[in-house]
């Protein structure tokens, strides 16, 4: 009895340990490179309203860490990149695909990015 | 009395003729003020109706206006009209990254045993971290296929990058990212149409940025030289000329123009008057080798002095430029982790993954005879360790009829070498065997070493080098080129290690000095008594 007892409680932990190892995995799981593509549009679609000057983005993932990035999505506090409007009206999926863009090419990831 | 004083009358009389003619002489020999140096009127002649025309339109062309989905199909399309371009292209440094056209010898070459004191080795083109600058398509090397666009787009787009994500979009069945697939395709098409001849970016986007970033290597090669002044460069600048780079490097065959490692631009030099096909790549080429006013003294130095040497007073005059870089500190960490430090000029002066660098502006150049040609010390010769190795540095001659005094960048720095066998070493830098990756500068060597089929002993250190290159960029207006005095001179003359030669000016020889005043005080001394006895010895001569 004991010995059935202990194999279960091994098997349930074992489970929760692999469950709370894939929650830790790092990193938002959107799809980044789609994220990319939205956050351009959401330059362009601003751009063409005379919100900013340029189409092409001021602010590139490489200007933060990825702990930086984690902070500001988690918070949603997005002022530092204007176009208030054009934010305000993403859905979720497409915040959490730029979110994923931005944290996987941040300025301490294996590929950091820059907007040109 | 008359008798006496008409041979004096005379004599005063031809004194003057002869100062009235030479002071007429003088005026008539001063330039009018609208005569120009001959080397400016030729150089114009040479530039002369520089607007080029075309008799296509590519935008119009079917096999361009296609929904790409690899670089691969866009050079199907290239290569449908222009049907010998990529074979041409295959014979070239630009494709093959070794000097020789014999793709056996690959003595010189970044595919090949070349070094250098910056990021060492191409590794045979297995660092794929250094073929983002091969002219090949998704970074394949010479097992790709010709990248046209890179040198003749002019639309600044990321093709590599779109097309990556064109594929993966296309791929993952997800119908908002098939919509971003088909608006990047779009995007694609018209900008895959903006063909040209290169232009200073296309040629810049890697030779102003090799060794790993903007103005690290050559110094008178950084992105100032996008769209410059006429102060940096009278031929490049926008406000002048605006030459772009082929308008020098001419090319035929796709084979362009240049210095190929120990290979010169040109064996002799020539003017187009002497011979209108002459290759354009060097200063006599348009300026000939009499280029200033006909009364100007420098037109007696152009056969021991490069046009170089005067008419770039420092480089790197915009951007600063790496002059060190220190291959023993890398390695370090913080908390663990590789980092990067900043220092002046907002440049990194450190780096985990490659070690310690300085920066410098307005650099002045350091100056060596040269011929065009400079030795290359490659990883199958062997070193003395002792001293510093010379990895690249020019070849000339004070009594080489070809070798002119030129100015140079002189790169130094500390980079791994084989104790037992005495060669420079190649360690891998990226990928997962890389140094970037393991931080261990012995596995990597291994590594590296075995790209180039050359042995290790298992054994390194570390030994001082330096790169030579040439300056012959970033051209000062006239009114900006040096002084006399900047060479003339005795003390921090710019030639000071030009030995071998005497300099006006720099040099001194105390006998000569002293046979000099001799003879000056000697003779002031040998009229004096002439006069003196002269004096005293008239005896009543005079009435």
């Amino acid at each position: 009895m004991f010995k059935k007892y202990m194999s279960t409680s091994m098997v349930i932990l074992f489970l929760l340990v692999s469950f709370s190892m894939a929650f830790a995995s790092e990193g938002p799981g959107g799809n980044d490179r789609k994220g990319k593509y939205t956050y351009r549009k959401v330059y362009k679609a601003c751009a063409k309203t005379g919100g900013v000057e340029s189409a092409t983005p001021k602010i590139s993932p490489a200007d933060k860490t990825m702990g930086q990035w984690q902070e500001i999505f988690e918070n949603k506090n997005f002022d530092e990149f204007g176009c208030m409007d054009n934010w305000s009206v993403l859905p979720d999926k497409d915040i959490l695909d730029i979110y994923s863009y931005f944290y996987n090419h941040a300025s301490d990831s294996p590929s950091p990015a820059t907007c040109k | 009395m008359k008798q006496r004083y008409l041979p004096k009358v005379f004599m005063a009389l031809i004194v003057i003729s002869s100062l009235l003619f030479s002071f007429q002489s003088a005026f008539a020999s001063t330039p009018k003020i609208e005569d120009e140096a001959l080397g400016r009127t030729l150089a114009r002649q040479a530039v002369k109706d520089n607007k080029r025309w075309s008799t296509i339109d590519h935008s119009k062309i079917d096999a361009l206006n296609k929904d790409f989905k690899t670089g691969e199909e866009i050079t199907k399309a290239c290569i449908s009209c222009h049907s010998e371009a990529a074979t041409q292209f295959h014979k070239t440094i630009h494709w093959t990254w070794l000097a020789s056209g014999d793709k056996k010898d690959i003595r010189y070459g970044k595919a090949g045993y070349s070094v250098n004191n910056f990021c060492i080795s191409g590794n045979a083109m297995e660092d794929k971290g250094c073929l983002s600058c091969h002219t090949s398509w998704n970074k394949k090397g010479v097992e790709g296929d010709v990248n046209c666009l890179k040198c003749h787009n002019d639309s600044g787009f990321n093709f590599n990058e779109a097309l990556g994500d064109i594929k993966a979009f296309l791929e993952d069945g997800d119908p908002d990212t098939n919509e971003i697939a088909t608006d990047l395709q779009q995007e694609v098409k018209e900008a895959v149409s903006q063909v040209t001849f290169p232009t200073r970016k296309n040629c810049g986007d890697c030779h102003f940025k090799g060794g790993g970033g903007d103005g690290v290597k050559h110094g008178d090669l950084d992105t100032s030289l996008t769209k410059p002044n006429r102060m940096l460069d009278v031929h490049m600048g926008t406000d002048g000329k605006n030459f772009t780079c082929t308008r020098c490097h001419t090319t035929v065959d796709h084979h362009i123009a240049g210095r190929i490692y120990t290979n010169p631009a040109v064996e002799t030099r020539k003017s187009l008057i002497e011979d209108d096909l002459a290759p354009k790549i060097t200063c006599v080429s348009c300026h000939s080798d009499e280029p200033h006013k006909n009364d100007s003294k420098m037109n007696d130095h152009t056969n021991v002095v490069s046009c170089q040497a005067c008419h770039i007073p420092e480089y790197a005059r915009v951007n600063p430029t790496m002059m060190w870089w220190d291959w023993t500190k890398a390695g370090k960490m913080k908390n663990g982790k590789p980092y990067i430090e900043k220092g002046p000029f907002g440049k990194p002066v450190y780096k985990s993954i490659k070690g310690e660098f300085k920066w410098e502006k307005n650099v002045k150049p350091e100056y060596f005879w040269s011929n065009g040609s400079q030795t290359s010390t490659t990883i199958n010769d062997v070193i003395d360790p002792a001293k510093v190795v010379k990895v690249s540095h020019p070849v000339g001659d004070k009594n080489d009829p070809e070798s002119r005094i030129f100015p140079f960048k002189i790169h130094r720095g500390k980079q791994p070498y084989d104790k037992v066998n005495k060669k420079l070493l190649a360690p891998m830098l990226s990928g997962e065997k890389g140094y970037w990756e393991t931080f261990d500068m012995n596995k990597a060597i291994e590594h590296g070493n075995k790209t180039l089929g050359i042995p290790y002993s298992g054994e390194f250190d570390y030994v001082e080098t330096t790169y030579a290159f040439p300056i012959t960029h970033m051209v000062a207006p006239k009114e900006n080129a040096l002084n006399c005095n900047q060479c003339h001179i005795r003390k921090n003359s710019r030639l000071a290690n030009i030995t071998g030669l005497y300099m006006p000016g720099r040099d001194k020889s105390s006998l000569m000095d002293t046979i000099g005043w001799l003879s000056v005080f000697g003779a002031l001394a040998g009229v004096l008594l002439h006069g003196i006895g002269r004096f005293f010895t008239r005896n009543g001569k005079e009435e």
